[in-house]
């Protein structure tokens, strides 16, 4: 491998953590939107939010990609391809985090929701500092772990031409006849990302711990 | 027996869905890009000689011809460069206008693609691992492990290598499909399989790649053609294509492009590619 095909798997790496990163950056609060929507039992709403998150689940990321990036034009849509990975990976991330939220908000104990409307507090100022700051420790480690998934799932975007760190080792490995040199630097590429959001995670879990016991 | 890596030139379960979703699309007519200013067509990312990318450039032997046409054609073309799987659905949905990669031709593809003037043949032969002495010719591949890849044309191709081992008493063995040919010939240099088939192009630059390691054997199919394509029924745009092609073949430059990417001209081709597939 030559200095071009470094360059090239550096530019695959960026490309990997972009969409990664916004994917991640819009699906995790959609989620917490929908399991909201659940969680709150709106009517109507909750029955359409379980269709989506169910249709999403069984939709593999390749197809969702093919069928936004060629069948949306049809329509009409012309969609970036760029926009279109993202927004495969980011519906995905939602429908996985949705899950992932409803969990920690149903374990959520009732009498603190209780305690707080005594004391009048207003709908929007509970669910800020009683309910989000609780379950969203609960949830860290279950919603990064979805990250990673996230982030190895994230090869199937290269369908529609977005070339990210897997699709750049493929094409040195097409070119060059030896496909494991570049297969070995994409994986390499793929532990340091994720070994990035695990140290985060436990990170964000000793400052919370130091915070309890200070 | 020709078979271009064409291989890949399979259709996935993915690319399925969405032209069940989408129906097929109408095409965009010559007046209307020349309206629009411009035309849009996609090219594959890792297909040696043909298409590939040096460096993150696209380069290769389709590349060179289509930056010709861009000089030629008198209007823009944006190229998309994307993985084999998202190629024909690309051109089917109407995303591109053609399809400017290494198809090869068959009756199936017949059906929704219009196929240009080819710009190269393709007969498919086997690969064997240097110096293997139980495979000293066509007969000895009896019932020995294949690889090709899934989805393929040489997979189509295979029925008509079976044929000629029943002449001999002989027979086909065990057929091991995969996702793409590194992975065949890499399988092939650890012995778990016993012979690749591919189409000669694709086989000679292996060959060529890793003297040591492998070696072209004999052709295993009929002649058949590769070519590019655009949706069927958009004729004008198909003749806009051909006027090109024929033009590169009378002047040379086609012949001295082939001669450069795969070190033999295909100077007997028709002018129409026909399916042998």
């Amino acid at each position: 491998m030559g200095t071009g095909d470094y360059l090239a798997l550096a530019a695959g790496a960026a490309n990997t953590i972009a969409i990664s990163l916004l994917a991640i950056a819009i699906g995790t609060p959609l989620g917490l939107g929908l399991a909201l929507i659940r969680w709150g039992r709106l009517r109507g709403l909750d029955n359409v939010v379980g269709a989506l998150v169910s249709l999403l689940r069984a939709t593999p990321a390749v197809t969702l990609v093919l069928l936004l990036y060629f069948a949306l034009p049809t329509l009409g849509l012309e969609v970036p391809r760029f926009a279109a990975g993202v927004a495969t990976l980011a519906l995905g991330s939602m429908a996985y985090n949705c899950e992932i939220w409803r969990a920690a908000l149903l374990a959520f104990p009732h009498d603190q929701l209780d305690a707080a409307r005594a004391f009048g507090m207003p709908r929007g100022l509970r669910f800020r500092l009683v309910v989000l700051p609780q379950i969203a420790r609960a949830a860290l480690p279950a919603l990064v772990n979805e990250m990673t998934l996230l982030i190895k799932v994230s090869p199937a975007v290269a369908v529609i031409g977005v070339t990210e760190a897997t699709r750049a080792a493929v094409r040195i490995g097409a070119a060059t006849y030896n496909p494991i040199p570049p297969f070995l630097v994409a994986l390499a590429i793929y532990v340091i990302v994720i070994g990035g959001f695990v140290a985060t995670q436990r990170m964000l879990e000793r400052r919370h711990r130091a915070g309890l016991f200070a | 027996m020709t078979t271009f890596d064409l291989t890949r030139r399979g259709v996935l379960l993915g690319a399925a869905a969405v032209l069940t979703v989408t129906g097929a699309a109408k095409a965009v007519t010559l007046p209307e890009i020349q309206k629009r200013g411009y035309m849009t067509v996609a090219t594959e990312d890792d297909y040696q000689p043909f298409e590939f990318t040096k460096d993150g450039k696209p380069t290769g032997y389709d590349q060179e011809l289509l930056e010709m046409l861009k000089k030629k054609a008198g209007l823009d073309i944006h190229q998309d460069i994307i993985p084999w799987t998202g190629i024909l659905p690309g051109v089917t949905t109407g995303k591109y206008d053609a399809a400017v990669t290494a198809i090869l031709v068959t009756q199936e593809r017949m059906k929704t693609l219009d196929f240009c003037s080819p710009v190269a043949e393709s007969v498919d032969y086997y690969l064997k691992r240097k110096g293997d002495k139980k495979i000293q010719g066509i007969k000895d591949l009896s019932g020995l492990s294949l690889g090709v890849e899934a989805g393929s044309a040489m997979l189509k191709l295979l029925p008509q290598l079976d044929d000629m081992l029943k002449t001999t008493g002989g027979h086909l063995g065990k057929i091991v499909s995969y996702q793409g040919y590194p992975e065949a010939y890499q399988d092939l240099a650890l012995g778990r399989i016993d012979y690749v088939v591919n189409t000669l192009l694709s086989l000679e630059s292996i060959a060529k790649t890793k003297p040591g390691t492998f070696e072209v054997g004999e052709a295993v199919s009929k002649p058949t053609y590769i070519a590019w394509a655009v949706v069927k029924g958009n004729t004008e745009l198909l003749n806009l294509f051909n006027e090109f092609l024929l033009g590169t073949r009378k002047d040379g430059t086609m012949y001295a492009l082939q001669k450069k990417w795969f070190d033999i001209t295909f100077e007997s081709m028709p002018e129409a590619p026909s399916a042998n597939v």
